[in-house]
């Protein structure tokens, strides 16, 4: 085992809990029975990475079972770190046939065609998903694989999800995946949070959405009980009108568990009053933040309990609808965009 | 526009009807089950209500109203200019001891103490009572339940002997201290 390989490993045992070790190492499969139960884990961590630093070094293990120790750990932990989506545009006719062979293929082939060193490790994951991991290098200087980029792609999907890509690899990511999975280009997704769990939920539609129509209302699954007969309730109607529209716009039941919205204004001043604001050729700029542990849900009770006064402004569906967390709002600009005015919730 | 006006309708015997008004309907619902369940000698009616004017087609089934509370919580502003609106769709014989404020969340937030005192000075310039209440308590409900309930009973005429809601109201309603009645006045 080389330096690397040991600061991998060390790395990953140091950010799980002592109780979950053996879990992972009996996923890992690359240590015996009697190595596993040979570990105390109820010693510190430091103990605990000497102890497994043996073990694989008496089985001959290398640093290619180590980064496989690390992607079991990102498998079982997505929730981590910051991701970012992209968005794959302009599918040819032979997209929806890529095979995941193929795939894998065409992918390693296009980034080892374009860097000479560079390790690319590619996991199916239980729910379809492809996880790749590629460890970086240049010409001259071998893969880091301290700092590897993680990339999850559903396929057949048209959205990517990226974790811990630097700048200067962008561009190649961007081509392989593109060559990889037929289509014409990428772009950015606007949409970047610390959960791939909600990320995925939010851009592969997989939560409940209510689509608006006369026959289907919702049922309000209420937490309180039925009302006493002495309560009258004088707007009823309103607060059912009111629910519908707020599930409408965030869907029903669990929301995916967004945590940031930022809209950044780039508009010019307007009304009358004060001239020397409203004068200057530039523009006015701003950011408004929303942050909340579960967003959605967040902005779901504001519209339902009647606290952000309806109908819900498309800056905020927008969310959902177009599945991004970050707009640039301008005086004159396209879609989203073309509404000047600042979020009302 | 219909103003709502408590001598309109013929009460109903031995009931007493409250209006409870927020904005928000989060203490609104833990106080009107609070308020029903409470043991008492007569029958209350309890009707929830976002802001007034109240809908049109309810008009006919609504009881005749004994007390309107607008339930203001001081963390929100919305809450209080939804208040302030909505008191412009009461006839003026309501404030003869029929509306009161009550407020809450007065402990947390920042700007709660600067709401606290618009809150008094749009009751004391009303002629209403202000009530403090905590609602992250059962025991805060249901007193502040108990006090609405004393003087509902006293707005809906169920003491006639011992005291009326106007003379109640004299004196409970709120009145600035001096400091706030200077600005007041300026």
């Amino acid at each position: 085992m080389d330096e690397q390989a040991r600061s991998v490993l060390n790395r990953v045992i140091r950010r799980i809990p002592n109780k979950n070790i053996k879990n992972l190492l009996s996923k890992w499969n690359c240590l015996s029975a009697d190595q596993l139960q040979a570990l105390d884990y109820t010693k510190p961590k430091r103990m605990i990475v000497e102890h497994i630093i043996d073990c694989c070094e008496s089985s001959n293990l290398n640093l290619k079972h180590i980064t496989n120790l690390e992607m079991i750990y990102h498998l079982d932990n997505p929730d981590q770190g910051t991701w970012y989506a992209c968005q794959l545009t302009d599918a040819q006719d032979d997209a929806v046939c890529v095979e995941l062979t193929q795939f894998k293929e065409q992918f390693k082939a296009h980034l080892h065609g374009v860097i000479r060193h560079i390790s690319i490790k590619m996991k199916k994951h239980e729910d379809d998903a492809i996880w790749i991991r590629i460890a970086w290098g240049d010409n001259f200087s071998k893969p880091n694989h301290l700092k590897p980029t993680y990339v999850v792609h559903h396929l057949h999907t048209s959205y990517v999800f990226i974790s811990n890509l630097m700048a200067k690899h962008k561009i190649f990511l961007c081509q392989a995946l593109v060559v990889a999975t037929r289509h014409g280009s990428i772009k950015d997704g606007h949409l970047s949070t610390r959960s791939l769990t909600a990320m995925r939920d939010l851009l592969l539609r997989r939560y409940q959405q209510v689509f608006p129509s006369a026959q289907s209302k919702i049922q309000q699954e209420r937490d309180s009980p039925p009302l006493h007969p002495c309560i009258g309730k004088e707007h009823s109607d309103y607060e059912e009108m009111r629910h519908q529209m707020a599930c409408e716009a965030f869907g029903h039941g669990p929301t995916p568990k967004l945590e940031t919205a930022v809209y950044k204004l780039e508009t010019r001043y307007r009304g009358n009053g004060n001239l020397t604001v409203s004068d200057r050729e530039e523009f006015f700029r701003g950011v408004v933040r929303f942050s909340s542990s579960s967003l959605l849900e967040s902005l779901r009770n504001c519209v339902a309990s009647g606290m952000a006064e309806g109908p819900v402004t498309p800056l905020l569906s927008a969310i959902t609808r177009r599945g991004r967390n970050s707009f640039v709002i301008t005086d004159k600009g396209p879609g989203v965009s073309s509404q000047a005015s600042a979020p009302r919730a | 526009m219909a103003l709502l006006s408590p001598y309109s309708k013929v009460p109903e015997l031995n009931t007493a009807t409250v209006l409870l008004v927020e904005n928000e309907e989060e203490l609104q619902n833990k106080l009107a089950n609070a308020i029903v369940q409470h043991e008492k000698d007569f029958n209350v009616n309890v009707r929830l209500a976002k802001k007034l004017p109240l809908p049109v087609e309810n008009k006919e089934a609504r009881p005749r109203i004994d007390l309107i509370v607008f339930i203001v919580s001081l963390l929100s502003e919305r809450s209080l200019q939804s208040a302030e609106s909505s008191l412009s769709h009461l006839h003026s014989d309501c404030f003869l001891g029929k509306v009161c404020f009550l407020v809450t969340d007065a402990r947390c937030g920042s700007h709660t103490q600067e709401r606290l005192v618009s809150v008094r000075k749009l009751a004391a310039s009303h002629h209403c009572p202000v009530i403090c209440a905590e609602h992250r308590t059962a025991d805060g409900v249901s007193a502040a339940a108990l006090r609405l309930l004393n003087i509902l009973q006293v707005s809906a005429g169920m003491t006639p002997m011992s005291t009326t809601a106007l003379y109640l109201s004299t004196l409970t309603r709120c009145s600035l201290t001096s400091d706030l009645q200077e600005d007041y006045l300026q």
